[in-house]
């Protein structure tokens, strides 16, 4: 399919995403975590009024995200939000098994669902030290869904073996510039390709095989979803990464 | 005994060799004042511990001034890339990157506010961080003989928390996100406090349910306006984008000697505005 100027891969990934939310489901972002902030107010807006939007700054259900350009931590969220409910306490809903969805990120991922975010190279003398799995290590375990968004899809990212396994398991989902996967019976599965893409383009730019029962294709942006994210993002945060 | 001091002072009791821990997150109300005085003072082998960290520990890993790094995550936020100090000061080798998951920073401080050596943490149960770090432990539980995981304590032999009001006494009043800041106050063995405002002690009696850190926890107190600067401060600043953007290019000890020199006269203006 060739592009269309209506929307661009960071708008397919933004609503791919908000899609995956539910109402009522209480769904939590880091930083450096502007994509899924974006997703979760465009969830909120559009199918999941109810959804509970948590942050590190701890407002919970931020009325706005328009001033938050260089950080998705920033006062704001606390300040046009309802409640104060801090990082810590968000780990121990974690813990407690009450987080429904957490969004983190990584730099490598393999086909049998672990996750770096931690170094290339050697734990102890890396060849790159990259920024560390904040949260992950202990969110992906425990969060009912953990969905990882990454805006790059190439053999480095996917790789046939990571360098570091800074967790694994239970992921739900990864979403990329090129697809979907679902993480299911141990394995990474092509979930959706987006129609931006094509087979040939995730195999060409994934270090392992594929593994897919039938093909699918994600959901467009409807002009609904990209009219409301003009609303909510007029200054377009979910394209920082890109 | 007076707690009122100069930031020079105030970093002065802090050793070569010591467990320093900052408050703030990322790019938001970090003491940054106080960490450049610790640069300007040279301090040795310190070993750092914050959840997220940005030009705090990237500033002191730059000026050699760091041995190890115990945090969860440490970067800049998308906009201002990696913390390439840190990872260079990693990658060659004379720094410890000890990586935690941000929820086990803060599991090893509450067992340093409870006195205890280790803390049961939920959730890290796998992956090669368990494998790598000595601070981990999986032992069984001798209740149920289910495995969990220990973190070892952290105990910061000093802790840095920058606010907006403070009073003479210690008493501080977090405006916005506290992030660990109340914690930390708890699990350290030494206080400073670097304050936007030294405010009278009749005001801060006002706002009693509002003070966050009170004052007998507080071994220094130091009046710093702009002290978080370049990262934000809620409802005085935002992030100052030029100089973060300026440091991060910085190639040479002499650029960030100037960077250094260049915050001298508003690091130090505290001292001479008195109580305001």
């Amino acid at each position: 399919m060739t592009n269309n100027t209506d929307y661009r891969i960071s708008d397919i990934m933004t609503c791919a995403i908000s899609n995956m939310l539910q109402d009522n489901e209480t769904v939590f972002h880091g930083v450096s975590s502007h994509l899924p902030m974006v997703a979760m107010k465009l969830a909120k807006s559009m199918h999941a009024p109810d959804l509970v939007h948590l942050n590190i700054p701890g407002g919970v259900n931020p009325g706005s995200i328009q001033h938050s350009s260089y950080s998705s931590a920033g006062a704001e969220l606390l300040g046009t939000g309802e409640a104060y409910f801090p990082l810590q306490e968000v780990f121990d809903l974690s813990m407690r098994g009450k987080l429904d969805v957490a969004f983190l990120g990584g730099i490598q991922f393999d086909i049998n669902g672990n996750v770096n975010a931690s170094v290339i190279g050697n734990y102890h003398k890396p060849k790159v030290r990259l920024p560390g799995g904040a949260g992950s290590a202990v969110l992906i375990p425990t969060a009912k869904k953990a969905i990882i968004w990454r805006t790059k899809h190439d053999k480095r990212t996917f790789v046939e073996k990571v360098d570091f396994t800074t967790t694994r398991g239970n992921l739900w989902r990864i979403v990329t510039p090129l697809c979907v996967f679902e993480f299911r019976h141990g394995k990474l599965h092509l979930e959706s390709i987006h129609p931006t893409s094509s087979l040939e383009e995730v195999q060409e730019n994934t270090g392992f095989e594929l593994i897919y029962d039938k093909l699918k294709y994600t959901s467009l942006p409807t002009k609904q979803e990209l009219q409301m994210l003009k609303k909510i993002d007029p200054h377009d945060y979910r394209s920082i990464e890109f | 005994m007076k707690k009122l001091k100069s930031l020079k002072d105030a970093i002065q009791i802090i050793n070569d060799g010591d467990m320093v821990s900052f408050g703030g997150n990322v790019l938001h109300r970090a003491p940054m004042a106080a960490v450049r005085e610790i640069a300007r003072q040279n301090k040795k082998n310190l070993r750092l511990v914050k959840t997220a960290g940005a030009q705090d520990i990237d500033l002191l890993c730059a000026m050699g001034c760091v041995e190890s790094v115990d945090a969860g995550f440490v970067s800049y936020e998308s906009k201002y890339g990696l913390a390439n100090h840190y990872r260079k000061g990693v990658q060659s080798g004379t720094i410890k990157g000890n990586e935690h998951a941000c929820y086990t920073v803060i599991c090893a401080l509450r067992g340093a506010s409870m006195n205890v050596p280790f803390m049961p943490v939920k959730g890290l149960n796998a992956g090669d961080l368990l494998v790598e770090n000595d601070y981990f432990v999986v032992v069984e539980d001798p209740f149920s003989g289910e495995p969990v995981t220990l973190v070892k304590s952290l105990v910061p032999d000093v802790a840095i928390i920058h606010v907006q009001e403070c009073d003479e006494k210690g008493n501080a009043i977090i405006y916005g996100p506290k992030f660990e800041d109340t914690l930390l106050s708890r699990a350290a063995k030494k206080v400073i406090i670097t304050a936007e405002q030294i405010v009278p002690e009749t005001k801060t009696k006002l706002n009693a349910e509002r003070v966050d850190i009170p004052g007998f926890l507080v071994d220094s107190v130091v009046h710093v306006p702009k002290g978080a600067a370049p990262s934000s401060c809620y409802k005085k600043y935002d992030i100052d984008d030029k100089s973060i953007s300026s440091f991060i290019g910085m190639k040479t000890k002499e650029e960030m000697l100037a960077y250094l020199k260049s915050y001298e006269v508003k690091d130090y203006i505290g001292e001479r505005m008195g109580r305001r």
